[in-house]
C-alpha cells in the first residue's frame, strides 16, 4: 500500500550504501512509513533517531543557531542521517560506502515535500 | 536526583537501567493484586499506594476487556496527555507476571518508552533468582501488610 512517503523513501533507498530510510514522527519515535533492507531493526532506529534528533533540534535552539537543517552521525560501520519538518523526521541509514553527499541533496530536496504533508498542503 | 527503590534486589539493574536510558518521571513495577516491587520518582507513600491500586485496576479491567472483543486480553496500554503521558504493559519473568506503569513527559517518548520496555522484560529474565519460592497469592488478610512492608522498604523506614 502506498503513502505519501513511498516515493521519498524509494528515491533515498535507491541511493548506494542506503540500507534504510523511514519518516518518524519526532514526538512519539514511531515509524510512519519506511523502506528498509532485511536485518534492519526500524522500531530501534526510529524511537533513538527521533530522541537524537529532537534533542539535537533543541540544543540549536538553546545556543541561538536557530532550526536543524541536517544532522549527520558518523560511525565505524555506518552513517545515520535526518533532516526534520513539523512532527517528521526523515531518516536515512547507510553503510560506510554511503555518499552522504548525495544522500544529503536528496534530503534536503525531499524535506520541503515532507513540509508539504506535515502541514497538511499539497506536495 | 530522583531516586530508585526496589523491594527485592534482583529488579533493580533492569528498572535502573529502563529509568536512565528513557529518562522517565515516574516508574512502578508492581504485582497484578496491586503490592508494589520497585518504584522511581515517588515522593511519598501515598502516591506509590494510590498508584498501585490504580494500574491494577486498568490492568484487570483492560485484560477483561480485551478477552471479551479479542478472545486474548490487552497486554498494553498508552495515554498521551497534553503534557505528560502514561505506558501500562504485563511484564512477564520467570517470577511470573507482573505490571509495569511508567509515567513520561516530552524528555521521552512512546517509541523510546517501548523500546526499553522490551529491554526490561528481557533484563528481569536474566536477572530472575533461578530457584526462590513462587510468589505467594495475595491473600487479603495479608494484603495490607505485605504492602505496608514494601512501602516502609522502598522508603527507607524497614
Amino acid at each position: 500500500m502506498n503513502s505519501p512517503f513511498t516515493s521519498m523513501l524509494q528515491t533515498l533507498s535507491r541511493q548506494r550504501g542506503v540500507t534504510a530510510a523511514l519518516v518518524v514522527s519526532e514526538r512519539d519515535g514511531i515509524v510512519i512509513d519506511s523502506n528498509l533492507h532485511i536485518g534492519q531493526k526500524g522500531d530501534r532506529v526510529a524511537a533513538l533517531a527521533a530522541s537524537l534528533y529532537r534533542k539535537a533540534r533543541l540544543s540549536a535552539q538553546a545556543a541561538g543557531m536557530g532550526a536543524v537543517s541536517f544532522m549527520q552521525l558518523e560511525a565505524p560501520n555506518g552513517r545515520l542521517c535526518a533532516v526534520g519538518a513539523g512532527e517528521l523526521v526523515l531518516v536515512v541509514v547507510g553503510s560506510p560506502v554511503v555518499n552522504v553527499g548525495l544522500v544529503r541533496v536528496e534530503l534536503l530536496r525531499s524535506v520541503v515535500e515532507l513540509a508539504a504533508i506535515a502541514e497538511g498542503r499539497p506536495a | 536526583m530522583m531516586i530508585t527503590s526496589v523491594v527485592e534486589s534482583w529488579i533493580e539493574e533492569p528498572v535502573r537501567r529502563f529509568v536512565d536510558e528513557t529518562g522517565v518521571e515516574l516508574a512502578l513495577l508492581l504485582h497484578p493484586s496491586g503490592q508494589v516491587l520497585a518504584q522511581h520518582g515517588f515522593a511519598r507513600a501515598v502516591d506509590v499506594m494510590t498508584a498501585c491500586a490504580l494500574a491494577a485496576g486498568i490492568h484487570a479491567t483492560s485484560g477483561e476487556l480485551g478477552r471479551l472483543v479479542d478472545d486474548k486480553p490487552f497486554r498494553g496500554l498508552h495515554h498521551a496527555g497534553m503534557t505528560r503521558q502514561i505506558f501500562l504493559a504485563e511484564a512477564r519473568s520467570p517470577r511470573g507476571a507482573y505490571i509495569f506503569l511508567t509515567v513520561f513527559g516530552q524528555e521521552s517518548s512512546i517509541g523510546l518508552v517501548r523500546l526499553y520496555f522490551d529491554e526490561l522484560v528481557a533484563g528481569l529474565a536474566v536477572a530472575a533468582p533461578p530457584e526462590g519460592p513462587a510468589p505467594a497469592p495475595a491473600l487479603a488478610e495479608h494484603f495490607e501488610r505485605d504492602l505496608n512492608r514494601n512501602l516502609a522498604v522502598l522508603f527507607g523506614r524497614a
